[in-house]
């Protein structure tokens, strides 16, 4: 009956972040893969940029909402505990869990309350951080995705590649293949009106029958106890208002203060999403089926998360990481994600802010990978709505990565374990070196006499490109010989006094 | 064509110095190894404009090597021991946005309590920035028309707002047509150690990038930080493509002399 | 069983919240920075109703002008250019009386059953629903939907064509100003809902195809 608990450093993602090089090579030799992002990402940087037709207004709404972000992660512990108050005050009962295991297991209970045996499910991204379709499976009930780009990486048993568009990785003809192995009587087509028509009819059968509804969150208001949703589909409407039981389940790091917050916040995410100014449902739920009422859920849930954001929390720097709103700009806009696709990162949350966020969750051991494989080109902190300085965190984490032995406390599940001794070494030398000129200089001096022993194959570097050859002499030299010539000049040295 | 995201960068809108009579010049690692021309073509460029250059000669790197490879305190020693080499109160040019980015945006953090160090930073001008404006500079082009493509590197785009200075001097040159090519703003793939640690992503990257500038019709692209011409240069020679960058120092320096004074190189 | 998840929950909430408590308690909260907001232009009730009329066109549905005395009227054109021939309505709701004026061949049924135990019914034999709404917003082109006791939550779901009827003089410029005139911070509804069109996908190859799993369109019913 009980499932066994899983260490989230031994789970299924651990294990495929930890894979992440390979599966980069894997991915990268996928051409219609990159094909299929490339075309996808282009499409949504395009339609963020045109929803934003005033920097002036874009910018002041970024620093608006980082700042909302910042006040509410400040009261936290507080704002936590008063959404609790007005979440019990209007009948939706709340439910705290630090592990992915103690929220399965949370959920699961309360389906068996009820004697439920099948749910739908509408988008949840922390609902796959914790893995729940497999857990409740194996308790016997059975889960169903019901956002359509869930449903078909469900029914191609993947994960989603992107968190705002889960089979952002799939063209037509991939679905329509997909849907022709799973769907009885399925005619097979490419156009996406029939296809879309044809998820419709299975789910909406789905939705008519199923025991339970189960959602995320996107905002959670202390102020008034209500739950946020932001979708296009209905399925989320449907989720939240056709079945008898709603369980949902969030970060705890996704409440907000005020009723006021949301609206600012809500523009951003949407624009910064899909180029949406507003998406089709914006949902709210702040109670079960009053009284009278003739629909809608008797019983309303929510689960709240931590899952390592109280580590992140922990450090003022690394906190930033919560004031995450999820729309996936960042990865829209980076050029590795477009070339790798989300898949490879191995872990739940890709791209970008996957790097950041997936070492509290996972352990920096499994992770290692993630922060290295960044130019730290920017386009991620430029074009996040709330202003996290993802490049500025992924060197943090770097440095949490390669950290030696210390006396102070553990700041990260992890810390340290990329570091390696022959590198570090590396970095010594390579410091003394640099921090000393005339080691620095006599280096470059034999360097650049000696340049043709310098060899042509530099690894994996000159699998692509050819090495730079070195100057016959050096800037510093050069520069020294042009002074003697020139009467009065005085540059030699000046200033290095 | 897509993906310009630079919208509203603020963290270049400073104060800017009047002309000054004295600056230093910051030849970063690379240009001191392998690129030496360019630091020069930099300080005679300078010089035209009735400027003193100073060259510290113990200068050595800004330290962003071990910085963006999570050792702080090894690029912290070659960080202090860069700042004092410029201890004179004057401008401090430098020849590449990334090294430029790392002296005046992460140093305020890395060397935090330093005495000086706000005054060192501020300090810091980016070569375009500096001919734009501080030296409000007017180019007169001496060469023959030709169309070339810029590559603005991201630290310059994201961290010092350089590529708007690099393409306005550009645009002063009246026989020059500047092309932008696909992706014109996404990252080269050079990023540092990350072309080392993770070579193939990396080389997917620059394979794209020098693709799209192969797709136009220039003669060569201008840029102003090496490590990305490091990048593209070489894979353009690995793939055995004529095109190949130039400084933007060198550039400006040879279109702006007369064909007479080039010989005297 | 239910008791040991209950316990687990408890000893949870302690620990995150002592976690949490540790690193921010006794923060000083008037030290936190002034939140800049942006201002946006006023607009003339005609220009307001101008965007609101143009974001929702630009989303798929469809916006028809008129009095009240001719929604019956409309909604029976509307209904028999689609071959339909029954809607589904809310009794007692506002404007619900205009629904036994619609012409004699459509029949028009009432929401005055339980959702469960006649969930085959709603999916299955309704291609039409009516419902009127509590406000709307213009920069965004949305309306308000708080349902009620008469005109239920799923009233604008689950039937595949959604008539809503709008009233201008419910028209606001945006989600916040809406928010505070109407101050819904004291009462909000078990469920408010903001609708900007037609249910819709772009999850296969972003493409957008409409009516995912809601209405795959919206008449928007604007009485000006």
């Amino acid at each position: 009956m009980s499932v066994k608990s899983i260490d989230p450093n031994e789970s299924k993602y651990a294990a495929s972040a930890r894979n992440f090089r390979d599966n980069v090579t894997r991915y990268l030799a996928n051409e219609e893969l990159k094909n299929n992002f490339r075309g996808a990402m282009d499409y949504l940087m395009d339609k963020r940029k045109n929803s934003f037709p005033d920097a002036n207004e874009l910018e002041t709404l970024r620093e608006q909402c980082k700042l909302i972000k910042q006040r509410c992660l400040v009261k936290l512990p507080h704002l936590l505990e008063q959404l609790e108050v007005n979440l019990e005050a209007n009948g939706i009962k709340v439910h705290w869990a630090e592990t992915i295991n103690d929220a399965n297991e949370i959920i699961a209970q309360l389906i068996e309350n009820k004697k439920g045996k099948t749910v739908v499910k509408g988008k949840s991204m922390v609902s796959e951080e914790t893995a729940l379709n497999d857990y409740l499976e194996a308790r016997d009930i059975e889960c169903l995705e019901s956002d359509m780009g869930e449903y078909i990486v469900q029914l191609a048993d993947e994960h989603p590649s992107h968190i705002i568009m889960p089979a952002i990785h799939q063209n037509k003809k991939q679905v329509a293949d997909l849907f022709a192995d799973n769907i009885e009587g399925f005619d097979h087509t490419t156009d996406v009106d029939a296809l879309i028509g044809e998820g419709r009819r299975v789910l909406r059968e789905k939705f008519c029958h199923a025991d339970v509804g189960i959602t995320g969150v996107n905002f959670a208001v202390a102020e008034t106890g209500t739950l946020c949703l932001v979708e296009n589909e209905g399925n989320g409407r449907m989720c939240t208002t056709v079945p008898d039981l709603h369980i949902a389940i969030t970060g705890i790091e996704k409440v907000v203060e005020f009723l006021d917050d949301v609206p600012p916040l809500l523009s951003l995410l949407t624009r910064s999403a899909t180029g949406q100014i507003i998406s089709t449902y914006f949902n709210m739920i702040s109670s079960p089926r009053k009284n009278g009422e003739k629909d809608g859920p008797e019983e309303v849930h929510l689960v709240l998360l931590d899952n390592g954001r109280s580590q992140a929390f922990a450090d003022e720097e690394l906190r930033q990481t919560l004031q995450c709103i999820r729309c996936g700009a960042c990865m829209n806009h980076c050029p590795v994600y477009t070339r790798i696709g989300g898949h490879a990162y191995g872990t739940v949350y890709p791209g970008p802010i996957g790097k950041i966020v997936s070492p509290h969750m996972l352990g920096l051991e499994a992770t290692n990978n993630l922060p290295t494989a960044s130019s730290l080109c920017g386009a991620c902190g430029e074009v996040c709505p709330v202003k996290i300085p993802i490049p500025k965190l992924l060197l943090r984490l770097r440095t949490e990565s390669v950290k030696g032995k210390h006396d102070g406390p553990q700041i990260m599940k992890g810390e340290g374990s990329g570091r390696k001794s022959i590198e570090a070494s590396i970095w010594k030398g390579w410091s003394l070196m640099h921090k000393y000129a005339f080691i620095y200089n006599t280096s470059m001096w034999f360097a650049t006499r000696f340049r043709k022993l310098m060899p042509n194959n530099l690894g994996v570097w000159t699998s692509v490109r050819s090495a730079p050859k070195l100057a016959p002499k050096t800037l510093h030299e050069r520069v020294k010989a042009r002074n003697k010539k020139i009467p009065n000049k005085v540059a030699n040295n000046a200033g290095s006094k | 064509m897509t993906s310009d995201t630079t919208t509203f960068n603020t963290q270049h809108l400073r104060k800017y110095p009047a002309k000054a009579q004295q600056v230093y010049l910051y030849g970063t690692c690379l240009a001191d190894s392998f690129y030496p021309d360019s630091g020069i073509d930099a300080i005679e460029f300078l010089e035209q404009q009735g400027i003193e250059v100073l060259y510290p000669q113990g200068q050595t790197c800004c330290g962003q090597p071990a910085y963006n490879s999570g050792y702080q305190d090894e690029a912290k020693a070659v960080a202090l021991a860069q700042v004092a080499q410029f201890s004179l109160d004057i401008p401090i040019v430098i020849i590449s946005g990334s090294c430029g980015g790392m002296m005046r945006h992460h140093y305020p953090e890395l060397l935090k309590g330093e005495p000086g160090i706000e005054n060192f930073c501020e300090r810091i001008f980016e070569f375009t920035e500096f001919l734009v404006h501080v030296l409000n500079v007017k180019l007169n082009d001496q060469g023959k028309p030709e169309k070339i493509a810029l590559h603005t590197s991201c630290a310059a785009r994201r961290e010092m707002g350089v590529h708007i200075t690099g393409r306005q001097l550009i645009n002063q040159l009246e026989n020059v047509e500047l092309i932008t090519h696909k992706y014109e703003s996404e990252c080269c793939g050079f990023g540092g150690t990350f072309s080392v640690k993770h070579g193939d992503i990396s080389g997917a990257m620059v394979k794209d990038k020098t693709q799209n500038l192969l797709d136009t019709d220039v003669v060569r692209y201008i840029s102003a930080d090496w490590g990305c011409m490091t990048n593209i240069d070489g894979a353009l020679e690995y793939q055995k493509k004529s095109l190949r960058g130039e400084h933007i120092a060198s550039y400006l320096l040879k279109r702006t002399q007369a064909t007479n004074k080039q010989q005297g190189k | 069983m239910t008791s040991s998840f209950k316990q687990q929950s408890s000893n949870a909430r302690t620990n995150i919240l002592a976690k949490l408590k540790q690193e921010v308690e006794g923060s000083d909260y008037s030290k936190l920075p002034e939140e800049p907001s942006y201002s946006y232009p006023e607009l003339a009730q005609e220009e307001l109703l101008a965007q609101f009329i143009g974001h929702l066109e630009a989303n798929h549905a469809q916006v028809i002008p008129l009095k009240e005395e001719d929604i019956a009227k409309i909604v029976s054109e509307q209904l028999k250019q689609r071959g339909i021939s029954k809607l589904l309505y809310g009794k007692n709701a506002l404007h619900s009386e205009q629904m036994l004026t619609l012409d004699d061949d459509i029949a028009v049924e009432a929401y005055d059953f339980t959702l469960k135990g006649n969930k085959e019914h709603l999916f299955n034999n309704i291609p039409a629903g009516i419902t009127s709404s509590k406000a709307a917003i213009a920069a965004t082109g949305s309306i308000v939907i708080w349902p009620t006791i008469e005109e239920p939550r799923s009233l604008s779901l689950v039937p595949p064509l959604h008539f809503v009827i709008v009233e201008a003089k419910n028209l606001y410029t945006n989600f916040a100003s809406l928010i505070n005139a109407q101050e819904w911070q004291n009462k909000l509804p078990t469920n408010a809902v903001l609708i900007s069109g037609p249910s819709k996908t772009a999850d296969i190859q972003q493409t957008l195809a409409y009516g995912a799993h809601g209405p795959k369109e919206l008449i928007v019913l604007l009485l000006k």
